[in-house]
């Protein structure tokens, strides 16, 4: 709409297989998201809630390692180190959120849980930049 | 005129920049606002791209367009379209929700969204599995 597919994986630094399975881990977490809220699966925790991000996460990870024997090994390296960043404060903030959900503290702020979506955003816009 | 990525990109990040900072505040109970209000960048966002889309379009009906070109871009902009009209219906019913308007399960105001997932991993897993380079 927006952004063609092309400039989303360049600008994102994922491959077209690794969007498509972030997309299918949120549509996952959103049905189970649904049915833990709605009180449809009782024995369902924030944990297994969540586990679909986490899944992905790793498989993402295990995606681009794969992916980091092909090619130049200098635009390996830092296709690499992009894509580890993104993935570690993505999964840091799934953790705070979950953490914050499951403890219900008031010492944990929303502010301090969504710090590494803060700089995700920052780190976006400037690979935007050089992508541009 | 098309924008270039870097404004594209500029655009998204300031409205997206805005309503992470709306929400905030509103979870750590700092701004006592309606939902709806909170939800003021994701309008104006979803606006521009639905003028943009619908400019888009319309650009169709001038004279001298020849439709044998844009048979399968009619289509696309057509998803795009109801993309966008699910997105609004999602954010709209979750904001009902959250202001406790209504009392519909989680399930109901999250139809939309699955809707609008299942079509983006269609288009997206056609293009994984069936599209080659």
């Amino acid at each position: 709409m927006l952004f063609s597919l092309r400039e989303l994986v360049q600008w994102l630094g994922f491959t077209t297989f690794e969007i498509f399975l972030h997309l299918l881990a949120l549509l996952v977490f959103s049905v189970l998201l649904a049915l833990h809220m709605d009180g449809l699966a009782p024995g369902l925790s924030w944990w297994n809630v969540f586990v679909t991000f986490f899944a992905v996460d790793g498989l993402s990870t295990f995606v681009s390692l794969c992916l980091f024997q092909d090619g130049e090994k200098r635009l390996a390296v830092l296709h690499l180190f992009w894509v580890l960043t993104v993935l570690s404060l993505k999964f840091v903030f799934e953790m705070l959120l979950c953490q914050k959900l499951v403890e219900q503290t008031r010492e944990l702020w929303f502010g301090q849980i969504t710090s590494p979506v803060f700089i995700l955003l920052q780190l976006h816009l400037i690979r935007a930049f050089q992508v541009n | 005129m098309r924008m270039s990525l870097a404004q594209r990109v500029l655009l998204t990040w300031l409205f997206t920049l805005l309503f992470l900072i709306m929400l905030v505040l509103k979870l750590d109970e700092k701004a006592p606002w309606s939902w709806f209000l909170i939800f003021i960048p994701v309008w104006i966002f979803d606006t521009i791209l639905l003028v943009m889309l619908i400019v888009k379009m319309a650009g169709r009906c001038k004279s001298g367009f020849d439709p044998r070109h844009g048979s399968h871009n009619i289509k696309k902009k057509a998803w795009y379209l109801i993309a966008m009209l699910l997105k609004l219906a999602f954010c709209l019913t979750l904001c009902a929700k959250l202001e406790q308007f209504t009392t519909m399960n989680l399930s109901y105001v999250f139809i939309p969204l699955w809707a609008l997932l299942a079509g983006a991993l269609t288009e997206l897993g056609y293009n994984v599995f069936f599209v080659r380079d």
